[in-house]
């Protein structure tokens, strides 16, 4: 990869827009301050200016929002290096639960048009059997990436579900593809989220694919962790970082484990990087100040 | 059993795909063959997966060699399925609600359990460590006998006009919040004190649909037997747009205190300390990150790999079923108790 070392730290958007189980007070309060697209440019401004040069944001339906705000001034925001994670699973899932699987299939394919290259692909006469799946994958990648257009790439990320998913079937194709196709055509890493690392990784030096920057959550309870801490904590000991760089998420154990405690115990893993969200600029400085090796 | 279990997909649809990935993770099974009706899905995963593939339940039974199936279609089709499952002789996961009417259940129940062949059924909560964890608590006197509950389950499912297609829009197809989600709120009954002798008052009301119910209300009563004076409400809206993800509330009242359950956290309030569980007088809140288990293979949640991985371990380990088929029938017959009852009204109304 010519591009160089992935950010140490990166900031995430589930501060903005994941669910709070913890209270619904809270997260009615959330959903109300961030309908503002200003409250979420407020956060982003603090988190840059606590040093902040990586923004991981997934593929929702807000998304278009910001990165034009992003786009807009190049000036104040055109350092910044972009870890988008595709694709928005909820509006799948929306879609499926209101059409059937082979609904929304037909609604993805044709999002565009029948007229679209995706459209035209899949009409006009072209035998399921001779449907080429690799083809399809890297058309609906795109059609997701369309997003981030002028923006500073560094890793694309495949959301869990989707990873996690295909990990059970047990077949390289779709991951070998998927890799390609970001190295090609967007000159960036491919990225996997995982809540099985061990198992992913084993697969991936199996599968031969290398180059591969994969994200789990990572925190000392071992929350979203399978098969366990004990596993992950060998699994990172050995650990390349070169060939499979490790970005952390869910350091906090969705708010269990305290600041503090998470990153002394991150800090003394073979974690490359961290992804993190917050949103008052107090907890944005003291995370940053939290994560060794930031930028001061 | 050294050798792998093989196991069998009827019905790739959502569920069918989760389950394809979880059950074929684990160390001593494997997926060898799939049934479904879409063409895509099939020459997808013959391609790719290089499993087995047939159109529908008779091929696969036919051309596998097989330990057990997954069944993940939709209920209208199961007692057919079923027949033939029982028939070959093959141990059966079958997706949530089972079937249409307890007399098929029953039938099946009996049937599988006579041929010695485990026999599960797809309510996921009950592998939920939050539910569990409440469970215990219960079952431990922690608020001393139970006098009343609240199960209440929500989602944003059908929030717009979704016309007459899809087999969710109709009884027949097992379409209708009584059949898809009150199917778990009912369980969740079921699962902590078993079935209720009765229902009354109970209300079905659409929003959206036009032939099935969308809000679901209902009252619950213990007669008889160990929890006699127990009684509950139940109330199900899987067309409230304020639920992102579907979302089941269960609360339980007793002399000693409150508990307030949900998917991922929980609070008790308590009249008393409790020092064996570290409880405090009045209230405490408990998170999933305090209780939560570990699994070897995690895709949609906790749940769904411990209920599969249960489900293997009762075939190879004769590990007890925690959700058998009598355990999803009793749930039919409280779905048929509320139909009736809300019949019952409507007809009342009309006279």
């Amino acid at each position: 990869m010519s591009k160089g070392p992935i950010d140490r730290i990166v900031f995430g958007d589930n501060q903005f827009f994941g669910i709070n189980h913890m209270s619904q007070d809270k997260a009615q309060e959330r959903a109300e301050r961030f309908a503002k697209l200003d409250n979420i440019m407020a956060v982003y401004d603090h988190a840059i200016e606590a040093g902040v040069e990586g923004i991981m944001l997934n593929s929702n339906d807000r998304a278009k929002g910001i990165c034009d705000r992003f786009r807009a001034d190049k000036a104040k925001y055109g350092h910044l290096k972009w870890y988008p994670s595709i694709p928005y699973p909820h509006k799948y899932a929306a879609m499926v639960n209101d059409k059937g699987m082979v609904g929304a299939a037909q609604e993805m394919l044709f999002a565009k048009g029948a007229k679209s290259a995706l459209g035209k692909m899949v009409s006009g006469g072209m035998a399921v059997a001779t449907l080429d799946a690799v083809k399809l994958m890297k058309m609906l990648v795109d059609q997701e990436m369309e997003i981030y257009h002028d923006l500073d790439l560094k890793v694309v990320f495949l959301q869990n579900i989707i990873v996690d998913l295909m990990l059970g079937y047990d077949v390289a194709e779709p991951f070998v593809a998927y890799c390609q196709h970001i190295r090609k055509k967007y000159g960036a890493y491919p990225g996997l989220i995982t809540q099985n690392l061990p198992f992913l990784r084993r697969k991936l030096i199996e599968w031969g694919i290398e180059d591969v920057v994969i994200c789990a959550s990572i925190n000392k309870i071992g929350y979203l962790m399978s098969p366990g801490v004990a596993e992950y904590e060998a699994v990172l000991a050995e650990n390349d970082g070169s060939k499979y760089p490790v970005m952390a998420m869910s350091t906090l154990a969705s708010g269990a484990v305290p600041p503090v405690e998470a990153y002394d115990y991150i800090n003394k893993l073979n974690v490359q990087s961290v992804v993190f969200g917050a949103s008052s600029p107090g907890n944005i400085q003291q995370t940053v100040s939290l994560i060794e090796g930031a930028p001061a | 059993m050294t050798s792998p279990l093989r196991l069998g997909i009827i019905g790739a649809g959502r569920m069918g795909i989760t389950h394809y990935s979880i059950a074929n993770a684990h160390d001593h099974a494997a997926i060898t063959g799939v049934a479904d009706p879409s063409k895509l899905v099939t020459t997808m995963l013959g391609k790719y997966a290089k499993v087995g593939t047939y159109k529908d339940y008779k091929g696969l039974l036919k051309g596998e060699e097989l330990d057990g199936v997954l069944v993940c279609t939709p209920p209208a089709f199961n007692p057919d399925i079923l027949d033939a499952v029982l028939e070959a002789k093959l141990h059966a996961f079958v997706e949530k609600p089972f079937m249409l009417n307890s007399a098929d259940g029953d039938r099946f129940a009996k049937g599988f359990d006579a041929a010695g062949l485990v026999n599960q059924v797809g309510y996921v909560n009950r592998w939920n460590d939050m539910f569990t964890k409440a469970k215990t608590f219960v079952d431990e006197g922690l608020i001393g006998e139970p006098l009343r509950f609240r199960s209440e389950m929500f989602s944003g499912t059908i929030i717009r006009d979704v016309g007459e297609a899809g087999w969710r829009s109709t009884h027949a197809n097992g379409g209708g919040a009584i059949y898809e989600m009150a199917s778990h709120a009912i369980d969740l009954i079921g699962y902590f004190f078993g079935a209720p002798d009765r229902v009354g008052g109970t209300s079905l009301s659409k929003v959206y649909s036009k032939q099935v119910e969308d809000i679901v209300s209902s009252s619950l009563f213990y007669d008889n037997g160990p929890r006699g004076g127990l009684a509950g409400t139940l109330y199900v809206n899987w067309s409230d747009a304020s639920y992102r993800k579907p979302t089941n509330k269960f609360e339980i009242f007793g002399k000693g205190g409150k508990i307030q359950v949900d998917q991922h956290g929980m609070k008790v309030f308590l009249a008393e300390a409790n020092e064996a569980h570290d409880l405090k007088q009045g209230w405490n809140q408990i998170y999933i990150t305090d209780v939560f288990s570990s699994v070897p293979f995690y895709v949609r949640g906790i749940e769904y790999t411990a209920q599969l991985f249960d489900f293997i371990a009762s075939i190879r380990e004769g590990k007890p079923v925690r959700c058998t088929f009598a355990d999803a029938t009793a749930n039919l017959r409280v779905m048929e108790q509320l139909f009736a009852d809300d019949a019952a009204r409507v007809a009342g109304d009309a006279a």
